[in-house]
């Protein structure tokens, strides 16, 4: 057995309890806690050799649960499609940075939506030969898409109801942890973001084989066709959720919403990657564009010079945004089981700043307390993971967070992680200012 | 000049090594504009025209030399023991992963330059991909991409196998063509499984060959020798480095070879002896020794241990005094050597008759010649590139106050040795 470590604090927010507990302590173990609570009630457990960490004033809470990365990502506005481009050996040690500032900014726990080949299985070895760090990884190989479909070039491109399955069991036997599909096009340049891409019966060849193991399945949807074909073949989580149609418009149907709820699906809707590209317009910056914009732009970029291209970008970002916005204030209105996963390093969103999702649900209607739950107790629900981790209770993972200021106050000092355990081991962080170097800051207006 | 866009760095030391002289200099101003050095004067002469705006940094109890430069690594290694054959089973990407955390910790170490002599595969072009797009940090590297083995000869495991002068002479051009800086060549076997340490690897036409191609485009040629007979095939062909430099007959008979010796003196040859892992072997022997339960087998051991290091280590004064050039090269993160532990290689230098100075200069301006990027780095010059390092302790009489790096400088920025990510 290890050295039992205590860490205590003015506040711990426990995810177990709707109410912040004052004076709060969690006793942990050989990676795993053995009690959390009132530090008065529970000072009887803590072992007299036990190693105590007294935060004083700060907070407590789980170490976060991100439902939706991209460890091969720059979150520096290169599309998709040049990620692609990049060696697989590049991506891995890239991966393997990006895990590092994921676990330094207070994820513990993370969803990878799609990396290269087998990048993410290799961090994943390197983890396991103690070469690297990464928080608790859960892993979809690379995603299942249709022939120049959404992420195509990530390695992963099948037709027929028996690629889709051959593929699926390939991915188990590398040791894949559930199935990411791209139901849609995206921002891929040869994809069609507006239309479904697998068939139905596809999508059940690997819904059916992933309830034969007991897995989950994610499916990529901007179309909102995608997304009902997607909850009729039992898929788990709907990732994006646009309510798009073949002509373009986003328009939000209460139908589908309800057909959402009905399924028990979660809904990921990742509204910040569309701000991060607003932001970074407003900076003056000239991300490269996606298949999505570039299938609107197409008309307006022709004959126009670039003030105008520009300008209409900013419009289209603005106007994207606005609707996301909606569409999920709606969706959690309706009941919609809504959780936090940023889509970083996507497009202009870099890792280490999941927070920046949670906020907009948070200024979509969630309470800061409901917010604090979608990147805690409900992510790891939506994961499947929440006898391990989520909450702060006996038996679960030690994975701690601890912060400076108080989240319930105002959810964005969610950012204000000053220490994090990951499986009980406090983790060293390196220098501030290291740390601050991956920080996304909104433009100064 | 714009305040705003000077970059000017003002840096006042007490002590100057400037990795050339085999003086010290004291009380020192060196003067960094962006990446180089532009000016070193006394510091009461200093004299910086009013307006200018700069960075003053006082160091005037502390040591300054160039950033070290270790002539030979291998950044794919893990330093945990395991062999080059376990090594090259490892995936690809997993190396990488690998690769990308030893350049840090030799970078933070205060080594700014690294020589690699040996990746798998395409790993060590990727790696520069990555410190180019800025993914990680990394000292300079010098690369030699996979070096060329005779099948099934020493560090064959990484991916190229060749055989006639035809084969060595195409594959001399595909590194050249993916971005090689140098070519590493095993001209006899090592510590690899299926190879044969006393015998010679390659023959002559095809040395020849491989040095003529390289010298062609500009890049020079570094051999692992592990026997005298491949150091004469080796500087026969015009190796610019011979490694290891092991004097032993193909019957395996300790034998320094001044016909050899000779040879090296005639074409200017570096030396690079790596010491240091056969310090580390003795070192491991005694400390199990002084933990007891040193069995007869293991006393043999530590005997033949010892005897080897001790010829090694008289082999290189021989050198040494003969005028050889010798450039420092850890060999980590090869076998047990870990990475970021270069000064053990250097104290090795020191442990074999050189001075303090001596051994600096092997590790700055001798490791630059012999990488062929003196022209830039391994040394404190004007017109140098601004690649220090900062010591709290001198190490001139002392060569252990290597180990007491403050700071490391490299294209003059501070590296964040705190950096975690």
């Amino acid at each position: 057995m290890s050295e039992q470590k205590v860490v205590k604090s003015k506040w711990l927010l426990d995810m177990v309890s709707d109410k912040p507990i004052e004076d709060g302590a969690v006793i942990f173990q050989d990676g795993k806690i053995k009690l959390s609570g009132h530090y008065e009630k529970i000072k009887g457990k803590i072992h007299p050799d036990a190693k105590v960490y007294d935060y004083k004033d700060k907070i407590i809470i789980p170490g976060m649960v991100d439902c939706h990365t991209h460890h091969n990502g720059f979150g520096d506005g290169r599309s998709g499609d040049d990620v692609g481009l990049i060696p697989d050996d590049v991506l891995t040690i890239q991966s393997a940075r990006n895990a590092k500032t994921s676990l330094y900014s207070g994820v513990t726990t993370i969803r990878e939506n799609g990396p290269k080949n087998m990048t993410m299985m290799r961090l994943r070895d390197a983890v396991n030969s103690g070469l690297a760090i990464a928080p608790r990884m859960v892993l979809c190989g690379r995603p299942i898409s249709i022939i120049g479909g959404h992420m195509g070039y990530f390695g992963g491109e099948v037709t027929g109801e028996d690629e889709s399955l051959a593929l699926a069991r390939q991915l188990i036997k590398e040791g894949v942890d559930y199935f990411k599909i791209t139901a849609t096009g995206g921002s891929t340049a040869t994809s069609f973001p507006l239309r479904p891409s697998f068939s139905k019966s596809e999508l059940f060849a690997v819904t059916n084989e992933a309830k034969n193991y007991d897995m989950l399945t994610a499916t990529h949807c901007l179309s909102a066709e995608g997304t009902d074909y997607s909850l009729d073949a039992g898929v788990d989580m709907i990732i994006h959720c646009n309510f798009d149609h073949a002509n373009g418009e986003s328009i939000f149907d209460p139908k589908l919403a309800d057909k959402i709820i009905e399924k028990g699906a979660y809904v990921n809707p990742t509204i910040h990657v569309g701000r991060a590209r607003l932001w970074s317009l407003m900076e003056g910056n000239d991300p490269a564009l996606g298949g999505f914009e570039n299938k609107r732009m197409g008309s307006v970029s022709i004959n126009k010079d670039r003030k105008n291209i520009l300008d209409a970008r900013l419009d289209m970002a603005k106007l994207g945004l606005e609707t996301k916005l909606d569409h999920c204030r709606k969706m959690i209105d309706m009941g919609v089981k809504v959780i936090t996963g940023s889509d970083s390093s996507w497009g202009d969103y870099p890792l280490g700043n999941t927070v920046h999702e949670t906020e907009l649900l948070v200024e979509a209607g969630y309470s800061n307390l409901e917010g604090l739950k979608s990147v805690t107790i409900n992510a790891a629900k939506a994961l499947g993971l929440d006898h391990e981790v989520g909450s702060l209770e006996s038996g679960k993972s030690a994975d701690i967070a601890i912060l400076d200021k108080n989240p319930l106050d105002d959810i964005k000092n969610l950012n204000s992680v000053s220490e994090v355990f990951f499986m009980g081991n406090c983790i060293n962080r390196g220098s501030e200012e290291s740390n601050n170097s991956y920080i996304q800051k909104s433009p100064k207006v | 000049m714009d305040n705003k866009e000077s970059n000017m760095l003002v840096i006042q030391v007490g002590e100057l090594i400037d990795g050339i002289s085999n003086d010290t200099k004291k009380n020192i101003s060196i003067i960094i504009n962006g990446n180089s050095i532009v000016d070193i004067k006394p510091t009461g002469e200093l004299a910086i025209p009013t307006g200018l705006d700069y960075k003053l940094i006082d160091y005037s109890d502390k040591t300054i030399l160039p950033g070290l430069i270790d002539s030979h690594v291998h950044l794919t290694g893990i330093g945990d023991g395991r062999s080059g054959d376990q090594l090259a089973q490892l995936p690809d990407e997993v190396l990488s992963i690998n690769m990308a955390n030893n350049a840090k910790k030799h970078l933070h170490s205060g080594v700014t330059t690294v020589r690699d002599c040996g990746a798998k595969n395409d790993t060590a072009f990727h790696l520069r991909t990555a410190a180019q797009m800025g993914i990680i940090e990394s000292p300079r590297l010098v690369l030699s991409g996979r070096p060329l083995a005779i099948i099934g000869g020493h560090l064959s495991y990484f991916g190229e196998q060749i055989t006639g002068t035809n084969e060595c002479r195409a594959a001399v051009r595909y590194l050249i063509k993916q971005g090689a800086d140098f070519i590493k060549v095993t001209a006899s076997g090592g510590s690899t499984n299926t190879s044969f340490p006393l015998k010679p690897s390659f023959s002559q036409e095809e040395l020849n060959v491989i040095v003529e191609e390289a010298h062609k485009f500009g890049k020079h040629v570094a051999a692992h020798c592990h026997n005298s007979e491949s150091m004469v095939r080796s500087l026969k062909a015009g190796v610019d480095t011979i490694i290891h430099g092991v004097f032993k007959e193909s019957d395996g008979t300790n034998k320094y070879r001044e016909d050899v010796v000779e040879l090296m003196l005639k074409n200017n040859t570096f030396v690079n002896p790596t010491l240091a892992p056969g310090m580390m072997r003795v070192k491991i022997m005694e400390n199990k020794k002084n933990e007891g339960n040193f069995s007869e087998s293991n006393q043999e051991e530590m005997d033949k241990v010892l005897f080897e290091h001790e010829y090694r280590m008289e082999c290189f004064n021989k050198m040494y005094e003969a005028g050889i050039s010798m450039s420092a090269g850890s060999d980590s993160a090869w076998g047990a050597y870990e990475m970021g532990n270069f000064f053990l290689d250097i104290e090795g230098h020191v442990a074999g008759g050189q001075s303090p100075m001596e051994a600096i200069k092997s590790a700055t301006s001798v490791a630059s010649q012999s990488c062929w990027i003196d022209d830039s780095i391994g040394s404190i010059e004007i017109g140098k590139l601004a690649d220090m390092i900062v010591l709290d302790e001198s190490p001139v009489n002392q060569i252990e106050n290597l180990r007491t790096i403050s700071e490391v400088i490299k294209d003059g920025e501070f590296v964040d040795r705190n950096n975690l990510l």
